[in-house]
């Protein structure tokens, strides 16, 4: 399967601090891969690194089959990368409404937005009901589904979630993981960053361990869950 | 009311609505930057001797309305290349404000070496001054009406390029949530061009409609709108368009009453005080809509 996005020996600092040190990894077309590790580990420097929020010291991404270069943030989006940052990246003061319109304007879209919005509003109604709301009046699980929407509307080439479960309820948690188990089947490429191990686990196709800015694991999913001890060995109590 | 005041009430509406078109640009920059745009109140003065050019060779005081939008739009494009797009580290705050400040004086003098530092007469059939109507006794010249509708017009287009459009869209975006902005594929480079050309714009149709109510332009005229511009932002609310609106009408009119009462010799006084009573009591401005101006360092 052709790889749609992929790193080798990736360096990313923040001025003296080594955040992530030498990582490599693919993630190939419709495949759904997880980065997990503890807090600190750098998966989040990882995703900003991917969609070019930092640049890299050393090492090389590659995105649909180029050199990441010197593109923009900006320039990635629309070219098919959808990042859905820690704490979501929902625009507070724009309405539900209007942050799923500015999703929707990514990338020139076939669809006329009204039509787009329909599976949105029947897969989270919701948001359907709150569309003239303010964004950050939402509550958290709420902001989670606009977030997520962001996927439906316009649909990424690669999408790369960062902490999806993070400060959601149980109830919350799984419908987000149900919701990307969707993108998943609808055959777009995943990339998911967390703490929840074993809601990862189970979702991704393969995963790779992260401990202090360096892959100290990988391999498919179903191997990593058959050795809950290893993993504990890495990532402490989590999981 | 006697005519005295309902003429100086509608003189400051007049003035008001020109202040607010200046303020307006100094508050989207503020809220897109976090910045001060201190060339700002210089596209004020290049505009009414763009105006003066224009006139002078040939066009309809209309026709130099669209002359004035791109050429002043033009230098806003300028501006924001030469004082703010290379300053985006900590310190990119006060550099911007120091660099537009020396680019104002720069657009000044080089307006000064061009046309001079004194009056120059805008070339208009004085008729326009003359003909009008009666309001509470006082008699109101067409032309203000002209302005105001102008001002009006040009702040309820702004809103609704803010609220409908997607250019609209993605400046709020990008001024509350730069980041995120990016990650949903708004270039925040081209959205801040944008706005420095919209503001700059709006700045010179401001200098145009100020250079057809005196029917003079001076090269100082710039400096004087631009300080009202910064009170009426800041008792608008730094950030805050409708604050910006209604301040900017509230600082005209309170401006023609203190004059209608005798108190013109000190109506500076008063606005620059309400600013600063804004500051301590309202920091985030009159209608609270902007932001807490404490709060920001
Ligand atoms: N902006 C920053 N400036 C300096 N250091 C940073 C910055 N962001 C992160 N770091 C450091 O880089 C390392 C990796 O952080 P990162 O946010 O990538 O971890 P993470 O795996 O996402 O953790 P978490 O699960 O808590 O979100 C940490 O040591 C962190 O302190
Ligand atoms: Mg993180």
């Amino acid at each position: 399967m052709a790889e749609v996005l992929g790193a080798k020996d990736l360096h990313l600092s923040y001025g003296p601090i080594n955040a992530v040190r030498g990582v490599s990894f693919h993630l190939d077309e419709g495949e759904t891969i997880a980065v997990i590790g503890a807090n600190g580990a750098g998966k989040t420097t990882i995703m900003r690194g991917l969609s070019a929020l930092i640049k890299p010291k050393s090492g090389e991404i590659s995105f649909l089959g180029e050199p990441l270069g010197r593109r923009k943030t900006s320039d990635l989006a629309r070219a098919g990368m959808l990042h859905i940052p820690e704490g979501r990246g929902t625009i507070g003061g724009l309405t539900v409404l209007e942050n799923l319109r500015v999703a929707y304007d990514i990338r020139p879209n076939d669809t006329a937005f009204a039509a787009a919005l329909e599976p949105v509003f029947n897969h989270f109604p919701r948001l359907s009901e709150r569309s003239s709301q303010r964004a950050g009046s939402l509550s958290g699980g709420e902001q989670q589904m606009l977030a997520l929407a962001r996927a439906l509307i316009n649909p990424p080439r690669v999408l790369l979630v960062d902490e999806p479960s993070l400060g959601l309820s149980p109830v919350m948690v799984k419908e987000a993981y149900q919701a990307l188990a969707g993108f998943q089947s609808s055959g777009m490429s995943v990339m998911l960053v967390e703490q929840n191990v074993r809601m990862a686990l189970r979702l991704a196709d393969r995963a790779y361990v992260l401990q202090q800015g360096e892959i100290v694991l990988e391999g498919p999913s179903d191997d990593l869950l058959s050795k809950p001890e290893v993993l504990d060995a890495y990532l402490g109590s989590h999981g | 009311m006697s005519a005295e005041l309902a003429q100086q009430i509608v003189n400051g509406l007049v003035v008001g609505g020109m202040y607010a078109l200046i303020a307006l640009g100094f508050t989207l920059v503020f809220g897109l930057l976090d910045k001060l745009n201190f060339a700002h109140g210089e596209v004020v003065t290049l505009a009414g001797f763009i105006a003066i050019f224009s006139v002078n060779m040939g066009l309809s005081i209309w026709l130099t309305i669209p002359v004035v939008i791109i050429l002043t739009g033009a230098v806003g494009i300028i501006i924001e290349l030469l004082s703010f797009r290379r300053f985006t580290s900590k310190e990119g705050h006060s550099v911007s404000a120091l660099s537009s400040f020396a680019l104002g004086i720069v657009i000044l003098e080089m307006v000064r070496l061009q046309w001079g530092a004194t009056p120059v007469q805008l070339d208009i059939p004085k008729s326009i001054y003359i003909s009008g109507t009666v309001l509470f006794g006082a008699p109101i010249p067409w032309i203000k009406f002209a302005i105001f509708s102008i001002s009006i017009f040009l702040m309820i287009a702004l809103h609704l390029v803010m609220s409908r459009t997607k250019i609209g869209r993605s400046i709020r975006a990008v001024a509350e949530e730069p980041t995120s902005a990016r990650l949903l594929g708004i270039n925040t480079t081209l959205v801040t061009q944008y706005v420095f050309v919209i503001v700059s714009a709006m700045a010179g149709v401001a200098g145009l409609l100020i250079a057809m109510q005196n029917g003079i332009v001076t090269s100082d005229v710039g400096f004087t709108f631009a300080l009202k511009g910064i009170a009426v932002m800041a008792i608008g609310g730094m950030g805050d368009m409708r604050g910006a609106i209604v301040a900017g009408l509230l600082v005209g009119v309170l401006e023609g009453i203190a004059f209608s009462i005798g108190w013109g010799g000190i109506s500076d006084v008063i606005v620059w005080f309400l600013m600063i009573l804004v500051l301590l009591i309202r920091p985030a401005g009159i209608l609270g809509g902007g932001r807490q101006a404490e709060t920001r360092v």
